[in-house]
């Protein structure tokens, strides 16, 4: 008995696990949608997923049993110290994924079932959609196409599967072996892109109207990028050497009206106030919304920025801010500053004034912040500062005189130099002379405050790549730049750029020209060109795609005169255009999977015979025999014989012994049935609406 | 519904236990009157959207839930790719349920057809089906009212094929297939759309045999029977002389009357015949007893015997042969 209860459950297991086609096909759907975040994963925990993916796939070929159940518990709870090993939290956005990825690789150990596969299936989508939580470059669009399809066609496989088994009764009473499963990996593949392909208009018309949030329903993580940011609140002399490497866009800017000289191009990051010793960093004191906005009736400067997610607060501007589309504060130091992090795409219109004036009265507390040096660092600098405090009274010629220096002594510029110790601004302009912005301006804010000018230091962006046609400007992670502001009296806050005196092409240029840098081919020139013809593409998307948001839907809906709609109205008509879109497109199915009924070259031609008698509205009727249809109509025909002949020879094709048919007869077929035009009766012609009879004559060929 | 655990049969008396008056069946009756109202439900007809119904699957249910989950965090953030890969997965399931309903649309059902069989065995429901769209119809699924039994076919575009349900019966008489289900998930699984029917007919259930019957009663024996015997016996008749006849039968006199040779036909007296009835087998329980007059007509049936049947009201004369033996077996089956 028990025996007997083992091996029925045997053969049920047999029956309804998936077949070794759909078992391959669904891993190999999971390891596309999975692709991307095994990439962002530690190598050996992708390592290890692939190894599972590898192993259940050779278990369905081989027949292998599924584990026992204590070595899936054991894994899976290995897995999941894994990930917390690797991340060291399962909270956050990478680890969260990753803990999926891994969940269904452990689920991939029993899929044994119908039920497991689907699941498998259906957790790709969620794959896919998760992925572009941490990016939305249109280079992933092939990637949500292909992945998609694949889970669909890993769907269709199993339900494919499911179909195919009979019940063992019938299959038994029936003499019919149980089928295990076919070859139909091209035939679901297909199937599941056609879905996918009929399904994208669906999508388009529910992409363009389904309502968006104007506002978020929760908040956004603050580590939502995999550390790829740009500039950081603090500056060392040798941190942002990552980022002169780093080509990826930071963001893009177009004008309206006047474009302003590439020289004039500072886009004002954080402001760093404070000098430990090593580090420069913010003024909190500093950080607070300014008494004095900028004011212009007409700001000459009118532009919009888009600026790529970056996990900073602060939004980039041309100096001064007067207004912006944003919601942000602007500091004392004339940051714009967001409530949040930019975690996606943004995208703000800001109008500058560069005239304006900042504070022409430097407040006490500001100032001794401006001036405060660490204790005993750098004497030889400090003592450089006393020596020019002493030749030049004014401000400004002691500025113009460091400048000159810098300018005619032998600095370099140059990203390869060495890192600072204690005494930086003594090492740097005495022994190293050799680095690049940071270090300039790290130094040069030093010796200013030695010399008792207030000074701070700005980072940003300086510059900027002109794309020819589209005319927008684009910023990238290597333009980062670090400059110096000195109180002037007169003039305020005063932009001293120290590098621009040592290589005025790192300003005029960039940064990478500045170096006369060739790194490899792949930093070629025609590469260059091509990554800016990339970066057009990848501007429109994030324009009309990425950026298309609450306000530029209510754009589209007044501009569809859909705004006047009330709410539920609103609802029927998106549900309808949706529909609308994918029914008729339903229609084209006739089938899913299958091969249209092929018609051979004789039915062809018989068809093409009978198609040129529709104007007359002789056609045949149900049942009726090609012979039977050419007598009848020959009646009223003055050329029907032709039309019997025909008929006859197409039965001798269609029906008799294909020894006996020769090749000329089938000629005489093709030739009768692309010559022939029908000669109508007189009655016939009357019976006939003429404009179609005419149509017809123009439309057939005459015979040769 | 199958869930692909296990064709378990249920227990036999779970099956029998059918209470009219419960809520399940009260409703099921209602929802058949219901849906007589709306269109033919008996074969042959020709499913249109007024017998077709479409429902999301269990699966279907989960595939919602995950893209609900995307929608919801796609429009969280903005993530516009994020959100036009869930109108994707939305798209697909509407257009899989679209063709899950078409994969039903415009089949004709034409006609149910089985086999009797003895109570306790299986009976082999065949169901008919056409197609005339010339579309292919996948994964069609037939099941009966319980959902133990289905089978599943896939019907070629214009072209006609069967399916087979193997239901349990339990007792002799006629059997009513009840309410069977034709349903689909093609393609994705998501959506199941499925139409009810009832054939009209019903089917004969014949008694079980009695495990150990008493023997045949061949004490009680008719002397009514005769069968084709040799000289010697009595007299019966002419017949035409066929090659083998020995010589001195041929009725000389006879045949100079006619154009052949005629031939002198003896029978035999017949010393097996049988006419069973119901209180010859000396058990009080009825169906016992029927159980038992049924396995004594497959014995003679086995054995050549000529018998017959005597059951009160019902008789069925001696004879023997297939159709002899069907003719008993349904005569037992319509008992009261």
């Amino acid at each position: 008995m028990k025996l007997l209860a083992l091996k029925a459950n045997k053969t049920s297991i047999a029956i309804t696990s998936p077949s070794q086609f759909t078992v391959s096909l669904t891993v190999l759907a999971y390891l596309v949608a999975a692709g991307p975040h095994l990439m962002a994963m530690p190598r050996w925990l992708a390592l290890c997923i692939l190894v599972i993916s590898a192993w259940r796939v050779v278990t369905a070929w081989q027949r292998w049993r599924p584990p026992h159940w204590l070595i899936r518990t054991l894994v899976t709870f290995s897995a999941l110290g894994a990930v917390l090993a690797s991340y060291g939290t399962l909270w956050g956005r990478r680890a969260a994924t990753a803990l999926l990825c891994v969940m269904v690789a452990v689920k991939l150990m029993e899929m044994f079932r119908t039920r497991d596969a689907r699941q498998i299936a259906a957790l790709g989508f969620f794959l896919v959609a998760a992925q572009f939580l941490f990016s939305q470059q249109i280079a992933l669009l092939p990637y949500l196409l292909i992945a998609c399809g694949l889970a669909t066609a890993a769907m269709l496989s199993v339900q494919a599967d499911d179909d195919r088994r009979r019940h063992p009764d019938v299959v038994a009473r029936q003499n019919e072996p149980l089928k295990s499963g076919g070859s139909d990996w091209s035939r679901h593949l297909k199937s599941g892109l056609v879905l996918l392909g009929l399904s994208i208009p669906f999508a388009l018309v529910l992409f363009a109207v389904f309502p968006r949030l104007a506002s978020p329903l929760w908040g956004i993580p603050e580590n939502a990028l995999d550390g790829r940011t740009g500039l950081s609140d603090e500056m060392s002399p040798g941190a942002i050497a990552s980022l002169y490497a780093d080509d990826s866009p930071a963001f893009r800017v177009e004008f309206e009206g006047q474009r302003p000289e590439q020289s004039d191009l500072y886009w004002r990051g954080p402001v760093l106030w404070h000098f430990n010793g090593t580090t420069w960093s913010r003024l909190i004191s500093a950080h607070t919304e300014t008494p004095r906005r900028p004011t212009g009736n007409n700001p000459p400067l009118q532009y919009s920025v888009q600026l790529e997610p970056n996990e900073r607060r602060w939004l980039f501007t041309l100096d001064y801010p007067v207004e912006w589309s944003e919601e942000a504060r602007l500091t004392r130091d004339y940051q714009l500053v967001r409530e949040r992090p930019v975690t996606r795409l943004i995208s703000y219109s800001v109008s500058s004034e560069p005239d304006f004036i900042d504070e022409p009265q430097l407040d006490p507390t500001l100032r001794r912040a401006a001036l405060r040096l660490p204790e005993g660092q750098n004497p030889r600098t400090l003592e450089l500062a006393a020596d020019y405090r002493q030749e030049y009274a004014d401000d400004r010629e002691l500025i113009n005189a460091v400048l000159r220096w810098f300018n005619e002594d032998a600095f370099f510029y140059s990203l390869e130099t060495l890192p600072l110790g204690l005494n930086g601004a003594d090492e740097f302009l005495f022994d190293l002379k050799t680095g690049y912005c940071e270090y300039y301006a790290s130094a040069f804010a030093i010796l200013m405050r030695a010399a008792g000018i207030p000074a701070r230091i700005v980072t940003g962006y300086q510059g900027g790549f002109w794309q020819q046609s589209s005319e927008y400007l684009l910023v990238r992670q290597s333009d980062a730049h670090a400059w110096v502001e000195v109180w002037l009296q007169g003039r305020g806050w005063t932009r001293i750029d120290p590098t621009a005196a040592v290589s005025p092409t790192r300003i005029l240029e960039n940064a990478r020209r500045a170096l006369n840098d060739t790194p490899g081919w792949m930093g070629g020139r025609w590469a260059q060109n091509l990554r800016n013809q990339f970066d057009r593409v990848q501007h429109y998307w994030n324009q009309w795609v990425l950026g298309f948001n609450a306000a530029r839907q209510n754009e589209l809906f007044s501009r569809l005169g859909l705004d006047r709609l009330s709410g539920p109205l609103l609802a029927v008509v998106i549900v309808l255009l949706a529909l609308l879109t994918v029914v008729p497109l339903a229609f084209l199915l006739r089938g899913l999977g299958q091969t249209r009924r092929v018609l051979t070259p004789d039915q062809r031609a018989w068809k093409r015979m009978i198609q040129k008698l529709k104007p007359f509205k002789l056609q045949p009727r149900r049942a009726e025999t090609p012979l039977e249809f050419a007598e009848r109509a020959a009646v009223k025909l003055n050329n029907g014989q032709r039309l019997i002949n025909a008929a006859r020879v197409y039965n001798q094709l269609r029906y008799a012994h294909s020894d006996n048919i020769s090749e000329s007869l089938r000629a005489s077929l093709q030739q009768a049935s692309r010559n022939w035009r029908p000669d109508p009766n007189p009655e016939l012609l009357n019976s006939a609406p003429v404009i179609r009879v005419l149509l017809q004559r123009m439309t057939t060929r005459k015979p040769a | 519904m199958w869930s692909g655990k296990s064709w378990s049969t249920r227990p036999l008396t779970e099956l029998s236990q059918t209470d009219p008056g419960s809520l399940k069946n009260r409703l099921d009756r209602l929802f058949a009157r219901w849906l007589k109202r709306r269109g033919p439900v008996t074969p042959p007809f020709r499913l249109n959207y007024r017998q077709i119904f479409i429902l999301p699957t269990g699966f279907g249910c989960l595939l919602g839930a995950i893209a609900f989950a995307m929608l919801i965090s796609s429009l969280n953030f903005n993530n516009n790719m994020g959100l036009f890969t869930t109108f994707l997965v939305a798209g697909i399931a509407v257009l899989s349920m679209h063709i899950a309903y078409r994969n039903l649309e415009g089949i004709t059902i034409r006609q149910c057809t089985a086999e009797p069989v003895f109570a306790g065995q299986d009976l082999a429901l065949l169901v008919r089906l056409s197609e005339d769209s010339n579309r292919l119809r996948s994964g069609l699924r037939l099941s009966s009212q319980d959902d133990a039994r289905t089978d599943v076919i896939r019907l070629k575009p214009a072209d006609h094929d069967q399916m087979m349900l193997t239901l349990p019966t339990v007792e002799r008489g006629w059997f009513k297939p009840g309410r069977l289900t034709l349903a689909t998930r093609h393609p994705l699984g998501l959506f199941r759309a499925w139409s009810v029917f009832w054939p009209e007919q019903q089917f004969l259930v014949w008694p079980k045999p009695a495990d150990q019957a008493p023997a045949l009663p061949l004490s009680n024996r008719l002397n009514s029977g005769e069968k084709p015997g040799d000289e010697g016996d009595e007299y019966h008749g002419l017949r035409s002389w066929r090659e083998g006849d020995p010589i001195h039968r041929i009725a000389w006199k006879a045949s100079q009357r006619h154009q052949d040779l005629l031939a002198r036909e003896f029978t035999q007296p017949v010393q097996d015949e049988l006419l069973f009835s119901i209180d010859q087998t000396g058990v009080r329980e009825r169906e016992r007893a029927i159980s038992i007059v049924t396995s004594w007509v497959l014995e003679s049936d086995q054995r050549g015997l000529q018998y017959g049947l005597e059951l009160g009201a019902v008789r069925v004369d001696t004879g023997s042969g297939r159709r002899h033996r069907d003719r008993c077996l349904n005569a037992l089956a319509e008992l009261p």
